[in-house]
């Protein structure tokens, strides 16, 4: 008997593993390595993320340094192996408190409609209507100076611009839902709004927000880099990858390997991401559009 | 019933910017505790604090002096910067014409650079050269513009000595030196939009050849070119016209980095230098600008798209 389930979950994964496309196992691939960096960088890195003197500055590619030193003699390197849990902790903090708040507000919308509904979603639409760069800068200047630069302004800053985002996906996957007869029966049986929304809406519509949070993710660590990149992130002597791109781009004609090594971390967890996004969207049946932003 | 819609659609446009002016305005003058004291530091005198508070009506209603910014903002009176003690209306003009420049030129290199991969993907569907630019235009798509801006950067600043690193402009640049100026900038703001546009392109012209209308066109023997060109890509174009209008939205935010990147002193640096220096009245235009500009790019896209396509004049109606 243990022996025929184990057969079974072996074939279900041969057959798993052979309906997913090329790219897909290309991302999970990449993506496991970025995982792995994230989970063992700060031990495996040759010298200390901040350690200076580690190297001559400038020196460019040699075997101890294989993404160059920068211009205070810092591996850059065991910088980036320190940077990738920073990224990656920040992306996914950021991208699920954005989920939570977006599909409450959008699950709720669709399930009341009416006016509420029409006011929500005009609310939704004015937020989604700054850009998000300049909705992110408005948030950190309106936590004031005090917490400039601190993490958790980060998550908070990522939760905002997907929320708005989220919160309109959630509803127009919610509305499919709230018109089936099983809500109707919940309504009729005098089920309470939030356990409708808990145990109908939200299981019901799991599979678009699912697909949802992992682009959102893969896009977070690309709007992270950007806000270090001008100076409103994560503040130094971090070794997140954005800033440090932006510390080294007086390097880039010297040494451009210092920029194209944080560089090429954060593309390519973006590229990963997505890839394996994209596969997943498919294996649930359903189609995707790149442009998350 | 056409006019209504229009009319309509421009009415929730309206809806929406207002909304962002209170959003603005609640984020940069109610949310920082005390704005003078954001403004001038923690270590500021009281009589300079109390003098800010003056110029800003701080002691006013947030209600009462929301109204009198949006009053004064209807009239054409944006007031005085900040840090700068200037006109705001003097600062933002030549700073927006920039930036409009700017995009002009990212658009007009966007547009080939969208057309082309998808054309020539498209014929040779699911040939190497088809998957070869896919997988290039997916990574693409996943470098982020700032880095994409810095590796351009290292490209053509290497390969082509004449484009300036820095793209300063002033008053006296000539016009080589303003076109010198916009080559990189553009091209990278042109390659971001591009990527989306010609992925979406690539799938709908992709789908429209297999059209019966096409296999028509095919069965009288026109000529491929006639029949890609004049039959096909017009019905594969209209539904990248909503991916245009967004990336025309990508450019109120992209203009912001790739400004940076290269020092061009247009909109986009204007913002962050507000930011930065904390200019409550200049934040507040800024931001109002850059959502209207994505508000308009989608209130015009949903408009031609309505004028296009007379079945969802129909159907909407």
């Amino acid at each position: 008997m243990t022996d025929l389930a184990v057969h079974d979950t072996r074939s279900r994964w041969r057959d798993f593993c052979r309906s997913s496309s090329v790219s897909f196992r290309v991302g999970i691939v990449i993506l496991a390595l970025h995982l792995l960096a994230a989970a063992l960088g700060p031990f495996l890195s040759p010298y200390g993320a901040t350690e200076i003197g580690a190297g001559v500055p400038l020196s460019g590619i040699s075997l101890a340094h294989p993404m160059g030193v920068d211009q205070i003699g810092r591996d850059v390197f065991s910088r980036v192996l320190n940077g990738a849990h920073i990224v990656i902790l920040l992306s996914v903090a950021g991208t699920a408190l954005g989920l939570v708040l977006g599909s409450v507000v959008g699950l709720l919308s669709a399930y009341v409609g009416g006016w509420l509904d029409e006011f929500i979603q005009r609310l939704i639409e004015a937020f989604v209507s700054i850009p998000y760069l300049v909705l992110g800068l408005l948030a950190v200047y309106a936590a004031g100076p005090e917490l400039a630069g601190q993490p958790v302004l980060m998550v908070v800053v990522i939760a905002i611009v997907y929320a708005p985002r989220i919160a309109r996906m959630a509803r127009a996957a919610a509305l499919d839902v709230v018109i089936r007869d099983f809500v109707t029966a919940a309504r009729l049986r005098g089920d309470r709004a939030w356990s409708i929304i808990w145990r109908d809406l939200a299981p019901n519509t799991a599979s678009t927000l699912l697909v949802e949070f992992a682009l959102r993710t893969g896009y977070a660590p690309a709007l992270i880099g950007a806000f270090g990149f001008l100076g409103f992130g994560i503040q130094p002597p971090s070794p997140e990858w954005g800033l440090m791109i932006s510390e080294n781009r007086n390097l880039i004609l010297a040494t451009p390997v210092t920029v194209l090594g944080p560089g090429l971390a954060l593309a390519s967890l973006v590229v990963a991401v997505n890839l394996t996004a994209e596969g997943m969207a498919r294996m649930l049946g359903r189609s995707v559009d790149l442009a998350v932003r | 019933m056409i006019l209504r819609l229009v009319a309509l659609r421009c009415f929730t446009a309206a809806l929406t910017l207002l909304l962002v002016s209170a959003i603005t305005f609640i984020a940069v003058e109610l949310l920082p505790g005390d704005v003078a004291t954001s403004v001038l530091g923690q270590f500021s005198s009281e009589t300079a604090r109390a003098a800010l508070r003056m110029q800003l009506h701080l002691g006013d209603p947030p209600l009462d002096r929301y109204f009198l910014w949006l009053n004064n903002l209807l009239h054409g009176d944006l007031g005085l910067a900040l840090s700068s003690r200037r006109r705001i209306v003097d600062i933002l003009l030549p700073r927006v014409a920039s930036t409009l420049i700017l995009s002009a030129a990212a658009v007009l290199i966007y547009v080939p650079l969208a057309l082309f991969p998808a054309v020539a993907q498209a014929v040779r569907h699911n040939r190497p050269l088809d998957h070869t630019l896919s997988t290039v235009t997916l990574i693409l798509a996943s470098v982020p513009d700032f880095l994409l801006a810095l590796i351009l950067l290292v490209i053509f600043v290497v390969a082509l000595p004449v484009l300036p690193a820095v793209s300063a402009v002033t008053d006296t640049t000539d016009l080589a030196g303003w076109l010198r100026a916009l080559v990189l900038p553009a091209t990278t703001l042109a390659v971001v939009m591009a990527v989306y546009a010609a992925r979406m392109l690539r799938d709908n012209l992709i789908e429209v050849l297999e059209a019966p209308h096409i296999l028509m066109a095919r069965l009288r023997g026109l000529p491929n070119w006639r029949i890609l060109w004049f039959h096909a890509l017009p019905n594969a174009i209209i539904p990248t016209l909503n991916i245009t209008a967004l990336n025309l939205t990508y450019l109120a935010g992209g203009v912001v980095i790739v400004e940076k990147v290269f020092g061009f002193p247009g909109f986009g640096s204007l913002m962050i230098d507000a930011i930065r220096f904390r200019d409550v009245p200049l934040i507040e235009i800024t931001v109002l600008i850059a959502s209207a500009v994505y508000v308009s790019a989608n209130l015009l896209a949903d408009l031609v798209t309505l004028l296009l396509n007379p079945r969802l004049r129909q159907a909407r109606a």
